[in-house]
Protein backbone atom coordinates (compact mmCIF):
# COMPACT_ATOMS: atom_id res chain seq x y z
CA UNK A 1 0.00 0.00 0.00
CA UNK A 2 3.00 2.24 0.91
CA UNK A 3 4.66 1.31 -2.10
CA UNK A 4 1.65 2.47 -4.38
CA UNK A 5 1.11 5.60 -2.56
CA UNK A 6 5.20 6.51 -3.16
CA UNK A 7 4.38 5.43 -7.03
CA UNK A 8 1.48 7.53 -6.84
CA UNK A 9 3.66 10.72 -5.61
CA UNK A 10 6.18 9.85 -8.16
CA UNK A 11 3.69 10.06 -10.71
CA UNK A 12 1.82 13.61 -9.05
CA UNK A 13 5.60 15.50 -9.45
CA UNK A 14 6.14 14.23 -12.81
CA UNK A 15 3.02 15.80 -13.29
CA UNK A 16 3.59 19.16 -11.85
CA UNK A 17 7.16 19.41 -13.47
CA UNK A 18 5.28 18.72 -17.23
CA UNK A 19 2.29 21.22 -16.38
CA UNK A 20 5.11 23.71 -15.42
CA UNK A 21 7.13 22.87 -18.41
CA UNK A 22 4.09 23.21 -20.43
CA UNK A 23 2.56 26.52 -19.19
CA UNK A 24 0.38 27.28 -22.42
CA UNK A 25 -1.30 23.97 -22.76
CA UNK A 26 -2.46 24.05 -18.75
CA UNK A 27 -3.98 27.36 -19.09
CA UNK A 28 -5.56 26.36 -22.39
CA UNK A 29 -7.08 23.30 -20.87
CA UNK A 30 -8.34 25.22 -17.58
CA UNK A 31 -10.06 27.59 -19.93
CA UNK A 32 -11.62 24.66 -21.62
CA UNK A 33 -12.88 22.64 -19.03
CA UNK A 34 -14.10 26.00 -17.49
CA UNK A 35 -15.87 26.79 -20.50
CA UNK A 36 -17.88 23.24 -20.57
CA UNK A 37 -18.81 23.56 -17.27
CA UNK A 38 -20.34 27.16 -18.08
CA UNK A 39 -22.02 25.68 -21.26
CA UNK A 40 -23.88 23.41 -18.50
CA UNK A 41 -25.02 25.94 -16.05
CA UNK A 42 -26.18 28.32 -18.48
CA UNK A 43 -28.21 25.28 -19.89
CA UNK A 44 -29.43 25.52 -16.23
CA UNK A 45 -29.94 29.29 -16.59
CA UNK A 46 -31.54 29.66 -19.42
CA UNK A 47 -34.34 26.62 -18.46
CA UNK A 48 -35.07 28.59 -15.64
CA UNK A 49 -36.07 31.24 -17.47
CA UNK A 50 -38.66 29.79 -18.46
CA UNK A 51 -40.02 27.53 -15.74
CA UNK A 52 -39.82 27.84 -11.97
CA UNK A 53 -39.27 23.63 -11.75
CA UNK A 54 -37.44 20.80 -13.20
CA UNK A 55 -39.22 17.28 -11.64
CA UNK A 56 -39.28 19.80 -8.21
CA UNK A 57 -36.38 21.23 -8.00
CA UNK A 58 -35.76 24.76 -7.68
CA UNK A 59 -33.02 26.54 -9.68
CA UNK A 60 -30.73 26.79 -6.54
CA UNK A 61 -30.99 23.29 -5.81
CA UNK A 62 -30.96 22.03 -9.86
CA UNK A 63 -27.78 24.06 -9.37
CA UNK A 64 -26.20 22.70 -6.42
CA UNK A 65 -26.71 19.03 -8.26
CA UNK A 66 -24.86 20.11 -11.43
CA UNK A 67 -22.49 21.87 -9.36
CA UNK A 68 -21.48 18.27 -7.01
CA UNK A 69 -21.77 16.25 -10.87
CA UNK A 70 -19.18 18.44 -12.17
CA UNK A 71 -17.16 18.56 -9.17
CA UNK A 72 -17.47 14.56 -9.57
CA UNK A 73 -16.31 14.53 -13.23
CA UNK A 74 -13.85 17.80 -12.64
CA UNK A 75 -11.98 15.10 -10.28
CA UNK A 76 -12.11 12.51 -12.56
CA UNK A 77 -10.76 14.76 -15.53
CA UNK A 78 -7.79 15.75 -12.84
CA UNK A 79 -6.93 12.28 -11.54
CA UNK A 80 -7.47 9.62 -14.00
CA UNK A 81 -8.67 10.60 -17.37
CA UNK A 82 -5.63 11.37 -19.64
CA UNK A 83 -4.11 7.82 -18.27
CA UNK A 84 -7.75 6.34 -18.73
CA UNK A 85 -7.78 8.01 -22.38
CA UNK A 86 -3.87 7.18 -23.42
CA UNK A 87 -4.90 3.35 -22.01
CA UNK A 88 -7.53 3.37 -25.13
CA UNK A 89 -4.62 4.20 -27.52
CA UNK A 90 -1.90 2.31 -26.00
CA UNK A 91 -4.05 -1.41 -25.82
CA UNK A 92 -5.11 -0.39 -30.14
CA UNK A 93 -1.27 0.39 -30.83
CA UNK A 94 0.15 -2.33 -28.72
CA UNK A 95 2.38 0.52 -26.54
CA UNK A 96 0.46 -0.96 -23.62
CA UNK A 97 3.29 -3.50 -23.34
CA UNK A 98 5.41 -0.98 -21.54
CA UNK A 99 2.74 -0.89 -18.66
CA UNK A 100 2.16 -4.87 -18.54
CA UNK A 101 6.58 -4.51 -17.94
CA UNK A 102 6.22 -2.33 -14.85
CA UNK A 103 6.43 -4.06 -11.19
CA UNK A 104 3.11 -3.56 -9.68
CA UNK A 105 -0.90 -3.66 -11.08
CA UNK A 106 -1.17 -3.17 -14.40
CA UNK A 107 -4.42 -1.34 -13.74
CA UNK A 108 -3.42 0.82 -10.74
CA UNK A 109 0.25 2.15 -12.97
CA UNK A 110 -2.00 2.26 -16.15
CA UNK A 111 -4.82 4.65 -14.94
CA UNK A 112 -2.80 6.68 -12.63
CA UNK A 113 0.26 7.65 -14.38
CA UNK A 114 -0.59 11.36 -15.03
CA UNK A 115 -2.28 13.99 -13.44
CA UNK A 116 -4.22 17.20 -14.89
CA UNK A 117 -3.86 20.06 -12.73
CA UNK A 118 -6.33 21.86 -15.28
CA UNK A 119 -9.31 19.28 -14.14
CA UNK A 120 -8.28 20.14 -10.35
CA UNK A 121 -7.99 23.54 -11.00
CA UNK A 122 -11.40 23.71 -11.88
CA UNK A 123 -12.93 21.68 -9.08
CA UNK A 124 -12.43 24.51 -7.20
CA UNK A 125 -14.85 26.51 -9.39
CA UNK A 126 -17.23 23.06 -9.03
CA UNK A 127 -16.76 23.87 -5.51
CA UNK A 128 -17.77 27.45 -6.14
CA UNK A 129 -21.09 26.35 -7.78
CA UNK A 130 -22.26 24.23 -4.89
CA UNK A 131 -21.29 26.65 -2.25
CA UNK A 132 -22.85 29.53 -4.26
CA UNK A 133 -26.22 27.33 -4.56
CA UNK A 134 -25.87 26.32 -1.01
CA UNK A 135 -25.73 29.99 0.12
CA UNK A 136 -28.55 31.02 -1.81
CA UNK A 137 -30.99 28.14 -0.35
CA UNK A 138 -29.70 29.06 3.01
CA UNK A 139 -28.51 26.13 3.86
CA UNK A 140 -25.87 25.35 6.59
CA UNK A 141 -24.93 22.15 6.63
CA UNK A 142 -23.07 20.72 9.91
CA UNK A 143 -19.58 19.26 9.91
CA UNK A 144 -20.69 15.51 9.60
CA UNK A 145 -22.95 16.55 6.34
CA UNK A 146 -19.84 17.86 5.23
CA UNK A 147 -17.46 15.09 5.73
CA UNK A 148 -19.98 12.56 4.82
CA UNK A 149 -20.72 14.80 1.10
CA UNK A 150 -17.11 14.39 1.08
CA UNK A 151 -17.49 10.63 1.46
CA UNK A 152 -19.89 10.21 -1.32
CA UNK A 153 -17.71 12.51 -4.30
CA UNK A 154 -15.53 9.87 -3.25
CA UNK A 155 -17.56 6.76 -3.81
CA UNK A 156 -18.80 8.96 -6.82
CA UNK A 157 -15.57 9.58 -8.29
CA UNK A 158 -14.97 5.87 -7.91
CA UNK A 159 -18.03 5.22 -9.81
CA UNK A 160 -17.10 7.30 -12.72
CA UNK A 161 -13.60 5.93 -12.89
CA UNK A 162 -14.95 2.73 -13.11
CA UNK A 163 -17.37 3.73 -16.05
CA UNK A 164 -14.37 4.96 -17.79
CA UNK A 165 -12.36 1.70 -17.52
CA UNK A 166 -15.29 -0.76 -18.73
CA UNK A 167 -16.10 1.69 -22.08
CA UNK A 168 -11.95 1.62 -22.52
CA UNK A 169 -11.64 -1.83 -21.46
CA UNK A 170 -13.63 -2.36 -24.82
CA UNK A 171 -10.58 -1.47 -26.79
CA UNK A 172 -9.48 -4.96 -26.02
CA UNK A 173 -12.02 -6.61 -27.76
CA UNK A 174 -12.46 -4.26 -30.46
CA UNK A 175 -9.61 -2.77 -31.54
CA UNK A 176 -10.44 -0.31 -34.40
CA UNK A 177 -12.84 1.60 -32.37
CA UNK A 178 -12.31 4.82 -31.72
CA UNK A 179 -13.83 6.99 -28.90
CA UNK A 180 -15.32 4.26 -26.95
CA UNK A 181 -14.36 7.15 -23.96
CA UNK A 182 -17.13 9.18 -25.11
CA UNK A 183 -20.18 6.61 -24.34
CA UNK A 184 -18.97 7.89 -20.39
CA UNK A 185 -19.53 11.65 -21.50
CA UNK A 186 -22.95 10.43 -22.60
CA UNK A 187 -23.54 8.54 -19.07
CA UNK A 188 -22.19 11.06 -17.19
CA UNK A 189 -25.03 13.72 -18.95
CA UNK A 190 -27.58 11.62 -16.88
CA UNK A 191 -26.39 12.53 -13.48
CA UNK A 192 -26.76 16.00 -13.79
CA UNK A 193 -30.79 15.07 -13.92
CA UNK A 194 -32.51 15.20 -10.71
CA UNK A 195 -33.65 11.11 -9.64
CA UNK A 196 -37.58 12.43 -9.26
CA UNK A 197 -37.18 13.45 -13.01
CA UNK A 198 -36.80 9.72 -13.98
CA UNK A 199 -39.90 7.42 -14.71
CA UNK A 200 -40.94 4.03 -15.68
CA UNK A 201 -38.42 2.45 -17.46
CA UNK A 202 -35.68 5.12 -17.46
CA UNK A 203 -35.73 5.00 -13.86
CA UNK A 204 -35.40 1.09 -14.15
CA UNK A 205 -32.13 1.74 -16.41
CA UNK A 206 -30.45 4.73 -15.13
CA UNK A 207 -31.11 4.59 -11.61
CA UNK A 208 -31.06 1.46 -10.66
CA UNK A 209 -28.90 -0.15 -13.38
CA UNK A 210 -26.71 1.74 -14.49
CA UNK A 211 -25.32 4.15 -11.50
CA UNK A 212 -25.43 7.72 -13.15
CA UNK A 213 -27.75 9.50 -11.24
CA UNK A 214 -27.12 8.10 -7.80
CA UNK A 215 -23.27 9.49 -8.29
CA UNK A 216 -24.80 13.23 -8.12
CA UNK A 217 -28.37 12.79 -6.28
CA UNK A 218 -27.00 11.21 -3.63
CA UNK A 219 -24.46 13.89 -2.09
CA UNK A 220 -26.84 16.57 -3.30
CA UNK A 221 -29.40 15.11 -0.82
CA UNK A 222 -27.06 15.04 1.90
CA UNK A 223 -26.68 18.42 1.56
CA UNK A 224 -30.25 19.65 1.10
CA UNK A 225 -32.32 17.14 3.55
CA UNK A 226 -29.46 16.07 5.34
CA UNK A 227 -28.03 12.18 5.57
CA UNK A 228 -30.36 9.68 4.05
CA UNK A 229 -29.31 5.99 4.85
CA UNK A 230 -30.68 4.75 1.58
CA UNK A 231 -28.94 7.18 -0.40
CA UNK A 232 -25.33 6.50 1.19
CA UNK A 233 -26.06 2.52 1.14
CA UNK A 234 -26.85 2.72 -2.64
CA UNK A 235 -24.33 5.22 -3.57
CA UNK A 236 -21.51 2.34 -1.70
CA UNK A 237 -23.13 -0.43 -3.06
CA UNK A 238 -22.79 1.02 -6.98
CA UNK A 239 -19.40 2.09 -6.07
CA UNK A 240 -18.16 -1.48 -4.58
CA UNK A 241 -20.51 -3.28 -7.81
CA UNK A 242 -18.67 -0.74 -10.51
CA UNK A 243 -15.62 -1.17 -9.45
CA UNK A 244 -15.32 -4.77 -9.07
CA UNK A 245 -16.95 -5.23 -12.38
CA UNK A 246 -14.40 -2.52 -14.48
CA UNK A 247 -11.62 -4.39 -12.88
CA UNK A 248 -12.96 -8.36 -13.77
CA UNK A 249 -13.67 -6.87 -17.36
CA UNK A 250 -10.37 -5.00 -17.37
CA UNK A 251 -8.35 -8.27 -16.23
CA UNK A 252 -10.96 -10.44 -18.64
CA UNK A 253 -9.48 -8.49 -22.07
CA UNK A 254 -6.26 -8.33 -20.80
CA UNK A 255 -5.87 -12.10 -21.74
CA UNK A 256 -7.12 -10.97 -24.47
CA UNK A 257 -3.64 -8.81 -25.46
CA UNK A 258 -1.70 -9.48 -27.84
CA UNK A 259 0.94 -7.03 -27.89
CA UNK A 260 2.42 -4.61 -31.14
CA UNK A 261 -0.10 -4.44 -33.48
CA UNK A 262 -3.16 -5.92 -32.02
CA UNK B 1 -14.62 21.25 -65.76
CA UNK B 2 -14.96 17.60 -66.31
CA UNK B 3 -11.67 17.06 -65.69
CA UNK B 4 -12.11 18.76 -61.94
CA UNK B 5 -15.21 17.07 -61.90
CA UNK B 6 -13.75 13.81 -62.34
CA UNK B 7 -10.46 14.39 -59.99
CA UNK B 8 -12.54 15.50 -56.62
CA UNK B 9 -15.39 12.75 -57.94
CA UNK B 10 -12.65 10.01 -57.22
CA UNK B 11 -11.84 11.68 -53.69
CA UNK B 12 -15.37 11.19 -53.22
CA UNK B 13 -14.93 7.58 -53.78
CA UNK B 14 -11.91 7.23 -51.61
CA UNK B 15 -13.81 9.33 -49.11
CA UNK B 16 -16.49 7.14 -49.29
CA UNK B 17 -13.99 3.67 -48.97
CA UNK B 18 -12.49 5.18 -45.88
CA UNK B 19 -15.07 6.13 -44.56
CA UNK B 20 -16.66 2.67 -44.90
CA UNK B 21 -13.96 1.26 -42.76
CA UNK B 22 -14.75 3.00 -39.70
CA UNK B 23 -19.00 2.18 -39.83
CA UNK B 24 -18.82 0.78 -36.78
CA UNK B 25 -17.43 4.17 -34.87
CA UNK B 26 -20.23 5.44 -36.46
CA UNK B 27 -22.61 3.59 -35.83
CA UNK B 28 -21.40 3.26 -32.09
CA UNK B 29 -21.52 7.47 -32.07
CA UNK B 30 -24.97 6.81 -34.14
CA UNK B 31 -26.40 4.90 -30.91
CA UNK B 32 -24.95 6.39 -28.65
CA UNK B 33 -26.78 9.99 -29.61
CA UNK B 34 -30.06 7.92 -28.96
CA UNK B 35 -28.42 8.41 -24.80
CA UNK B 36 -28.71 12.34 -26.01
CA UNK B 37 -31.70 11.91 -26.68
CA UNK B 38 -32.97 9.75 -23.65
CA UNK B 39 -30.98 12.89 -21.43
CA UNK B 40 -33.30 16.02 -23.77
CA UNK B 41 -36.47 13.90 -23.56
CA UNK B 42 -35.98 13.49 -19.48
CA UNK B 43 -34.83 16.94 -19.10
CA UNK B 44 -36.91 19.07 -21.22
CA UNK B 45 -40.07 16.38 -20.39
CA UNK B 46 -39.57 17.90 -16.36
CA UNK B 47 -39.41 21.55 -17.67
CA UNK B 48 -42.55 20.87 -19.66
CA UNK B 49 -44.22 19.48 -16.65
CA UNK B 50 -44.47 23.32 -14.91
CA UNK B 51 -45.12 25.07 -18.09
CA UNK B 52 -47.07 24.30 -21.04
CA UNK B 53 -45.33 26.13 -23.22
CA UNK B 54 -41.63 27.42 -23.05
CA UNK B 55 -40.81 30.13 -25.46
CA UNK B 56 -44.11 29.63 -26.93
CA UNK B 57 -43.48 25.94 -27.97
CA UNK B 58 -44.56 22.82 -26.34
CA UNK B 59 -42.76 19.91 -25.23
CA UNK B 60 -43.69 18.00 -29.13
CA UNK B 61 -42.17 20.77 -30.76
CA UNK B 62 -38.81 20.64 -28.86
CA UNK B 63 -38.37 16.97 -28.72
CA UNK B 64 -38.90 17.69 -32.69
CA UNK B 65 -36.16 20.28 -32.14
CA UNK B 66 -34.04 18.59 -30.41
CA UNK B 67 -34.37 15.55 -32.57
CA UNK B 68 -34.17 17.10 -36.37
CA UNK B 69 -30.60 18.59 -34.88
CA UNK B 70 -29.29 15.67 -33.94
CA UNK B 71 -30.40 14.31 -37.70
CA UNK B 72 -28.48 17.37 -38.82
CA UNK B 73 -25.47 17.12 -36.88
CA UNK B 74 -24.85 13.64 -39.17
CA UNK B 75 -25.77 15.10 -41.97
CA UNK B 76 -23.62 18.46 -42.17
CA UNK B 77 -21.34 18.28 -38.76
CA UNK B 78 -17.36 18.19 -38.98
CA UNK B 79 -16.74 14.73 -37.09
CA UNK B 80 -12.91 14.68 -36.63
CA UNK B 81 -11.38 16.33 -40.10
CA UNK B 82 -9.97 19.07 -37.64
CA UNK B 83 -7.68 15.94 -36.60
CA UNK B 84 -7.10 14.38 -39.72
CA UNK B 85 -5.98 17.44 -41.42
CA UNK B 86 -3.75 18.29 -38.61
CA UNK B 87 -2.31 14.85 -38.91
CA UNK B 88 -1.80 14.92 -42.31
CA UNK B 89 0.45 18.28 -42.20
CA UNK B 90 2.45 17.10 -39.24
CA UNK B 91 3.33 13.98 -40.87
CA UNK B 92 4.16 16.05 -43.99
CA UNK B 93 1.59 14.21 -46.42
CA UNK B 94 0.41 16.91 -47.07
CA UNK B 95 3.71 17.38 -48.79
CA UNK B 96 2.43 15.35 -51.60
CA UNK B 97 -0.65 18.04 -52.86
CA UNK B 98 1.41 20.61 -52.91
CA UNK B 99 3.31 18.89 -56.34
CA UNK B 100 0.10 18.08 -57.87
CA UNK B 101 -2.38 20.05 -59.22
CA UNK B 102 -4.92 19.32 -56.22
CA UNK B 103 -6.79 21.99 -54.54
CA UNK B 104 -6.46 20.93 -51.03
CA UNK B 105 -9.61 22.45 -49.60
CA UNK B 106 -11.57 21.03 -52.21
CA UNK B 107 -10.04 17.75 -51.61
CA UNK B 108 -10.91 17.63 -47.99
CA UNK B 109 -13.98 19.00 -48.74
CA UNK B 110 -14.64 15.83 -51.02
CA UNK B 111 -13.59 13.53 -48.47
CA UNK B 112 -16.00 15.42 -46.27
CA UNK B 113 -19.20 14.96 -48.33
CA UNK B 114 -18.54 11.23 -48.54
CA UNK B 115 -18.23 10.74 -44.82
CA UNK B 116 -21.37 12.78 -44.28
CA UNK B 117 -23.09 10.36 -46.86
CA UNK B 118 -22.10 7.26 -44.62
CA UNK B 119 -23.00 8.99 -41.43
CA UNK B 120 -26.02 10.47 -42.19
CA UNK B 121 -26.96 7.38 -43.81
CA UNK B 122 -25.98 5.61 -40.57
CA UNK B 123 -28.21 7.85 -38.05
CA UNK B 124 -30.87 6.59 -40.02
CA UNK B 125 -30.73 3.06 -38.37
CA UNK B 126 -31.13 4.43 -34.72
CA UNK B 127 -33.69 6.78 -35.91
CA UNK B 128 -35.58 3.82 -37.00
CA UNK B 129 -35.65 2.78 -33.07
CA UNK B 130 -36.39 6.46 -31.75
CA UNK B 131 -38.63 7.60 -34.67
CA UNK B 132 -41.50 5.07 -33.37
CA UNK B 133 -40.88 5.72 -29.68
CA UNK B 134 -41.33 9.44 -30.20
CA UNK B 135 -43.86 9.41 -32.23
CA UNK B 136 -46.59 10.82 -30.35
CA UNK B 137 -44.23 13.62 -29.76
CA UNK B 138 -43.24 14.53 -33.04
CA UNK B 139 -44.42 18.04 -34.79
CA UNK B 140 -43.01 18.75 -37.83
CA UNK B 141 -44.61 21.26 -40.13
CA UNK B 142 -45.39 20.38 -43.50
CA UNK B 143 -44.66 23.94 -45.45
CA UNK B 144 -43.24 23.19 -49.03
CA UNK B 145 -41.33 26.33 -48.68
CA UNK B 146 -39.43 24.90 -45.69
CA UNK B 147 -37.45 22.44 -47.86
CA UNK B 148 -36.54 24.86 -50.81
CA UNK B 149 -35.34 27.15 -47.88
CA UNK B 150 -34.14 24.62 -45.25
CA UNK B 151 -32.28 22.35 -47.94
CA UNK B 152 -29.71 25.69 -49.27
CA UNK B 153 -29.10 26.43 -45.74
CA UNK B 154 -28.50 22.97 -44.67
CA UNK B 155 -25.54 22.80 -47.85
CA UNK B 156 -23.95 26.19 -46.64
CA UNK B 157 -24.06 25.10 -43.19
CA UNK B 158 -22.07 22.22 -44.26
CA UNK B 159 -19.50 24.78 -45.89
CA UNK B 160 -19.97 26.40 -42.39
CA UNK B 161 -19.65 23.36 -40.40
CA UNK B 162 -15.86 22.13 -42.57
CA UNK B 163 -14.69 25.62 -43.41
CA UNK B 164 -14.18 25.89 -39.60
CA UNK B 165 -12.80 22.30 -39.21
CA UNK B 166 -10.62 23.03 -41.84
CA UNK B 167 -9.32 26.63 -40.00
CA UNK B 168 -8.31 24.57 -36.95
CA UNK B 169 -6.91 21.48 -38.75
CA UNK B 170 -4.20 24.59 -40.41
CA UNK B 171 -3.59 26.00 -36.77
CA UNK B 172 -1.14 22.63 -37.18
CA UNK B 173 1.11 24.68 -39.36
CA UNK B 174 1.49 27.45 -36.19
CA UNK B 175 0.91 24.98 -33.43
CA UNK B 176 2.02 21.03 -32.61
CA UNK B 177 -1.60 20.20 -30.50
CA UNK B 178 -4.60 21.68 -31.59
CA UNK B 179 -6.76 19.89 -29.75
CA UNK B 180 -7.29 22.46 -26.50
CA UNK B 181 -8.39 24.12 -29.34
CA UNK B 182 -11.22 22.50 -31.11
CA UNK B 183 -12.62 21.31 -27.44
CA UNK B 184 -12.63 24.98 -26.25
CA UNK B 185 -14.03 25.74 -29.85
CA UNK B 186 -16.87 22.66 -29.28
CA UNK B 187 -18.20 24.43 -26.19
CA UNK B 188 -19.32 27.52 -28.15
CA UNK B 189 -20.32 26.40 -30.97
CA UNK B 190 -22.78 23.42 -28.81
CA UNK B 191 -23.75 27.14 -27.35
CA UNK B 192 -23.93 29.21 -30.18
CA UNK B 193 -25.37 26.52 -32.67
CA UNK B 194 -28.39 25.57 -30.44
CA UNK B 195 -27.36 22.31 -29.58
CA UNK B 196 -27.85 22.69 -25.73
CA UNK B 197 -30.68 24.47 -25.96
CA UNK B 198 -33.33 26.09 -28.93
CA UNK B 199 -31.15 29.44 -29.03
CA UNK B 200 -34.85 31.51 -29.50
CA UNK B 201 -34.67 30.90 -25.43
CA UNK B 202 -31.87 33.35 -24.79
CA UNK B 203 -32.83 36.84 -23.81
CA UNK B 204 -33.62 38.48 -26.98
CA UNK B 205 -30.50 40.59 -27.17
CA UNK B 206 -28.24 38.02 -27.09
CA UNK B 207 -30.59 36.22 -29.34
CA UNK B 208 -29.67 38.70 -31.81
CA UNK B 209 -26.31 38.64 -31.18
CA UNK B 210 -26.02 35.30 -31.80
CA UNK B 211 -28.21 35.87 -35.11
CA UNK B 212 -24.60 37.45 -36.54
CA UNK B 213 -22.43 34.81 -35.55
CA UNK B 214 -21.27 31.98 -37.99
CA UNK B 215 -22.06 29.65 -35.11
CA UNK B 216 -25.76 30.26 -35.11
CA UNK B 217 -25.70 28.88 -39.36
CA UNK B 218 -23.73 25.86 -38.51
CA UNK B 219 -26.79 23.81 -37.01
CA UNK B 220 -29.59 25.99 -35.37
CA UNK B 221 -30.68 28.16 -38.45
CA UNK B 222 -31.71 25.20 -40.65
CA UNK B 223 -33.21 23.06 -38.17
CA UNK B 224 -35.05 26.15 -37.13
CA UNK B 225 -36.41 26.61 -40.66
CA UNK B 226 -37.23 22.48 -40.78
CA UNK B 227 -39.05 22.29 -37.39
CA UNK B 228 -40.61 25.84 -37.56
CA UNK B 229 -39.29 27.94 -34.92
CA UNK B 230 -38.44 30.39 -37.67
CA UNK B 231 -41.66 31.31 -39.54
CA UNK B 232 -41.02 34.60 -41.28
CA UNK B 233 -39.74 33.98 -44.81
CA UNK B 234 -38.16 37.85 -45.06
CA UNK B 235 -35.86 36.89 -41.70
CA UNK B 236 -34.86 33.54 -43.43
CA UNK B 237 -34.05 35.17 -47.00
CA UNK B 238 -32.28 37.21 -44.97
CA UNK B 239 -30.48 34.59 -42.57
CA UNK B 240 -29.30 33.24 -45.85
CA UNK B 241 -27.13 36.62 -46.92
CA UNK B 242 -25.56 36.24 -43.58
CA UNK B 243 -24.99 32.61 -43.61
CA UNK B 244 -23.61 33.27 -47.73
CA UNK B 245 -21.47 35.73 -46.36
CA UNK B 246 -19.86 33.92 -43.52
CA UNK B 247 -19.45 31.29 -46.12
CA UNK B 248 -17.44 33.47 -48.44
CA UNK B 249 -15.45 34.80 -45.28
CA UNK B 250 -14.06 31.78 -44.15
CA UNK B 251 -13.20 30.42 -47.76
CA UNK B 252 -11.33 33.66 -48.11
CA UNK B 253 -9.91 32.86 -44.70
CA UNK B 254 -8.78 29.49 -44.92
CA UNK B 255 -6.97 30.80 -48.04
CA UNK B 256 -5.00 33.38 -46.14
CA UNK B 257 -4.59 30.77 -43.41
CA UNK B 258 -3.47 28.05 -46.39
CA UNK B 259 -1.03 30.72 -47.88
CA UNK B 260 0.45 31.72 -44.73
CA UNK B 261 0.67 28.71 -43.23
CA UNK B 262 2.50 27.21 -46.38
CA UNK B 263 5.00 30.14 -45.60
CA UNK B 264 6.06 28.14 -42.43
CA UNK B 265 5.59 24.64 -43.85
CA UNK B 266 8.98 23.00 -43.85
CA UNK B 267 7.59 19.93 -45.58
CA UNK B 268 9.27 17.65 -43.15
CA UNK B 269 8.49 13.83 -43.72
CA UNK B 270 5.40 12.68 -46.08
Amino acid sequence: MTRYLQIWLASARYSVVRTLMFRFDFFLWAVVELCWMSVNLLLIAVIYDHTNSIAGWSKYEMLLLVGTSLLVQRFLMGFFWSSIFEMGRNIRTGHFDFFLAQPGNVLFMASTRKIDLDGLVNSFVAMGVVAYAAHKLGLHPSALDLVLYAVMIFCGLIIHYSLLVLAVSFAFWATSAQGLEGIYFTMAEFSRLPRAAFRGLAAVVFVWMLPVVVVSNAPASTLLHGFQPSWALALLGAALLWLGAAVTVFHLGLRRYSSASS
Amino acid sequence: MFVALNKYGHAFLLGLQSNLVYRFNFAVRGFFSLFHLAVVFILWGAAFAGAPSIGGFSFGQTLTYFLVMLVMQFFVGAFNEDYQISEEIRNGLINQFLLKPINYFLYRFSIFLAARLVTGVLILLPLLIAVPLLRNYLVLPHDWWRLALGVPAMALSAIIQFSIAYCFGLLTFWFLEIQGFVILSMAVESLLGGQMFPLDLLPAGVFRVAQFLPFYYQTYFPVAIFTGRLNDIGLIWQGLGIQLAWVLIFLVFNQLLWVRGLRRHTAVGG
